[in-house]
């Protein structure tokens, strides 16, 4: 039976179809890994760039980063704090998600964008106080509407900041490179 | 494959963190192996699966009978853990260096992600303190909300062992450098030592000889050390007969 298999597989037919498995499981991979490139839906097309270019720093909205593990994603409290002295807020479709928020009291289900597995265990604070800009990680915001991952948060990109941070100073390496260090 | 040279050059290196347990004042009320279960989010086996002997534990009471049958004596409560040994027996034998020495917390890591669930480690662990996740245990409705966000939550396949809390080591080691000092002895301790009504397991660091521990080494004198004949360097000291 098997025998057979590989016969008709070895004539011209069967090498076609191998070559479409092949191509077709390729491109299904490749369709998988740019999606997990695209930034997800948000409740609301969220633009940063207008903000920063409001002058607002990271930190007025992601406060955490500075004091602990987790930036944080602002309540809607805090965007109301702003948004309810601006008479656009009352006009603009983009902003009707906030107001119906607001008005319900139902919290908008914001979508994390840059994520880091389970099993790593990461720490904003240490990062901004060793003179990371949030840049540095998560790109230009005033590029960009929502949130997007300017590179892939896998343990090479980490690792080789942390080489590079760490320099000559063999002590901070090692507590760097230590695997202890993220994974526990 | 550490030689023999190795084991000696390491053995005149001290360890860094530590524990004493005083097996005097241990009631065995079993407070500890709660406390951690839920401080590091381990997985309730169930009747089932404990009957085959796979029961989850990073903490256990371990007790023995001394003696032939009529006139038997229990030995006293013995509280048994990862030693965190300096030249453990569990870290050369994994193929994939899941288990590793923490050069900076002088700990034996076991590092989950690079896991592929041998068991290779567990069978080489004299202490047998090694738990392997055999399935993904269910958690019912409430306890599902009390996961510690600072421990990754393990799946099925891959070993798990005590890691001397070293998320509340890198806490403490965060928040004393946000206020620019060092990690203060007593600051912090496990969760094993924190739920102990008798405070008999005490946490520190054995390189600093101010520290409680080495000051309770030091008192108690005449620690044991288990199996420290096989030359793993435990970082674990037991008292008893005091």
């Amino acid at each position: 039976m098997i025998k057979r298999l590989i016969d008709w597989l070895k004539q011209p037919l069967g090498l076609i179809a191998v070559g479409i498995a092949l191509l077709a499981v390729f491109s299904f991979a490749a369709y998988g890994i740019s999606l997990t490139q695209q930034p997800p839906e948000q409740p609301v097309q969220f633009p940063h760039q207008t903000h920063v270019a409001f002058g607002i720093q990271c930190l007025y909205c992601h406060p955490g980063a500075a004091k602990g593990p987790a930036a944080g994603i602002p309540s809607q409290a805090k965007c109301w704090a702003c948004h309810n002295q601006i008479a656009k807020t009352e006009t603009s479709l983009l902003l009707a998600p906030l107001k119906q928020a607001v008005l319900s009291g139902q919290p908008l289900e914001w979508v994390p964008v840059a994520q880091v597995p389970d099993f790593v265990q990461f720490n904003h604070r240490a990062h901004v106080a060793a003179g990371q800009n949030c840049e540095n990680c998560h790109g230009d915001m005033s590029k960009v509407t929502i949130a997007e991952n300017p590179q892939v948060f896998n343990m090479g990109f980490c690792l080789d900041c942390h080489k590079q941070v760490a320099g000559d100073d063999h002590e901070k390496l090692v507590k760097l490179v230590d695997c202890g260090t993220c994974h526990y | 494959m550490i030689r023999p040279e190795e084991i000696k050059m390491s053995a005149d290196e001290s360890g860094k963190w530590g524990m004493v347990i005083d097996q005097d004042i241990c009631t065995g009320c079993q407070a500890c192996v709660a406390a951690c279960a839920m401080e590091n989010n381990i997985s309730f086996v169930g009747e089932k699966d404990s009957g085959y002997g796979r029961s989850m534990h990073w903490i256990r009471i371990e007790r023995f009978w001394e003696g032939e049958y009529p006139e038997v004596k229990m030995t006293p409560n013995q509280p048994m853990l990862c030693q965190q040994c300096g030249s453990a027996t569990c870290e050369p034998v994994c193929p994939a260096f899941a288990t590793v020495h923490s050069q900076a917390e002088q700990l034996n890591l076991q590092v989950y992600n690079r896991c592929v669930g041998t068991r290779y480690c567990a069978n080489n662990c004299p202490y047998q303190v090694r738990s392997f996740n055999w399935r993904d245990y269910e958690r019912p409705e409430p306890l599902s909300n009390q996961l510690n966000p600072d421990v990754t939550v393990r799946r099925r396949g891959v070993m798990e062992k005590c890691t001397f809390c070293i998320q509340r080591i890198h806490k403490a080691q965060d928040k004393a450098k946000s206020e620019g000092r060092e990690v203060l002895d007593g600051e912090f301790t496990t969760a094993c030592a924190q739920a102990c009504p008798a405070n008999a397991i005490t946490f520190g660091r054995v390189d600093d000889p101010e520290s409680l521990v080495s000051q309770l080494a030091k008192k108690r004198g005449h620690g044991i050390k288990h199996l420290e004949e096989l030359g793993t360097l435990p970082n674990v000291t037991y008292f008893k007969g005091g």
